[in-house]
């Protein structure tokens, strides 16, 4: 499995995964979308945004302070990655929703 | 701007490339992919269909003129968006770079179906397009042409590598299978 940016977050990260995968076959692929891992995800995820909220980029690559990030985590308002990722999300949401629509047509 | 477009075939069914897919990293093929991070996963209650949001770290040697432009940083960071249809047995990855993005631009779109008229195949499409931002005008063309030339390397390699990853989850799920039926 391969390791979260946190170092700390890789065990945490490592369970979610393991979680994950079993679900993605044994449960997703045969039919019973109904989420499971929630809890684990929830506590990986706490770490790693922290982990993506502290990471510098070089100052060639910085970033205009962006007006307001749409995601509440304290550690994310920090800046860089977290500023980036929201910026790629409003302009690139995936998938847009007329396109999620038209899935539910078959 | 370059496009790059492959596409190649599976001998396994979808179900089992695309359960195999979320295992590829860490992957010695491709030690340029140092940490995957997923920040997002929901289905979709409605349509069934599956969405992973995922952050990429990456570190890629590049040449010196290419890392004076960059500010000699080597780890770059890439957004990744995966939606799955199990119904229509689809997976859809599209990514961009989050980092540089103002040096180089670089979408990928990348789709595993299973084949059209043989269902124990699957279908591997990985398209991309590379663009040079205007920051760098002069230098866009010799920065344009090496990347490409790298994302060939890293196409075949990282091909190679989930074949690999492929062999080792078919033969695992095929062994589970057995002992369960057992």
């Amino acid at each position: 499995m391969s390791s979260s940016i946190g170092a700390e977050c890789t065990e945490l990260k490592q369970k979610y995964d393991t979680c994950f995968n079993k679900w993605y076959s044994e449960k997703f692929l045969k039919g019973d979308t109904t989420p499971e891992c929630e809890d684990l995800f929830k506590d990986y995820k706490a770490c790693v945004m922290t982990q993506v909220g502290r990471k510098k980029l070089p100052r060639t690559q910085s970033i205009k302070p962006n007006t307001r990030s749409s995601i509440s985590q304290v550690a994310l308002k920090e800046k860089q990655i977290d500023t980036l990722l929201a910026d790629a999300r409003k302009e690139a949401p995936f998938p847009p929703p007329s396109q999620s629509s038209s899935n539910s047509s078959s | 701007m370059r496009l790059f477009k492959t596409v190649h075939d599976y001998d396994y069914s979808w179900h089992m490339v695309s359960a195999a897919q979320w295992q590829k990293y860490p992957n010695e093929h491709c030690p340029h992919v140092k940490h995957v991070d997923v920040l997002d996963s929901s289905v979709d209650p409605e349509t069934g269909v599956l969405r992973i949001e995922r952050l990429i770290s990456v570190t890629q040697k590049a040449p010196g003129f290419i890392l004076r432009a960059i500010g000699a940083s080597t780890t770059q960071y890439v957004r990744e968006v995966a939606i799955i249809d199990p119904k229509e047995k689809t997976l859809t990855m599209n990514s961009k770079n989050l980092t540089l993005s103002n040096i180089l631009s670089c979408e990928e779109t990348i789709t595993y179906a299973q084949h059209p008229t043989c269902s124990d195949k699957t279908t591997f499409t990985q398209q991309a397009t590379i663009s040079a931002g205007t920051t760098v005008s002069r230098m866009a063309g010799m920065i344009e042409d090496w990347s490409v030339q790298r994302f060939q390397q890293n196409a075949v390699i990282g091909r190679e590598g989930f074949a690999k990853v492929l062999e080792k989850f078919v033969v695992l799920a095929e062994a589970k299978e057995n002992s369960a039926s057992n």
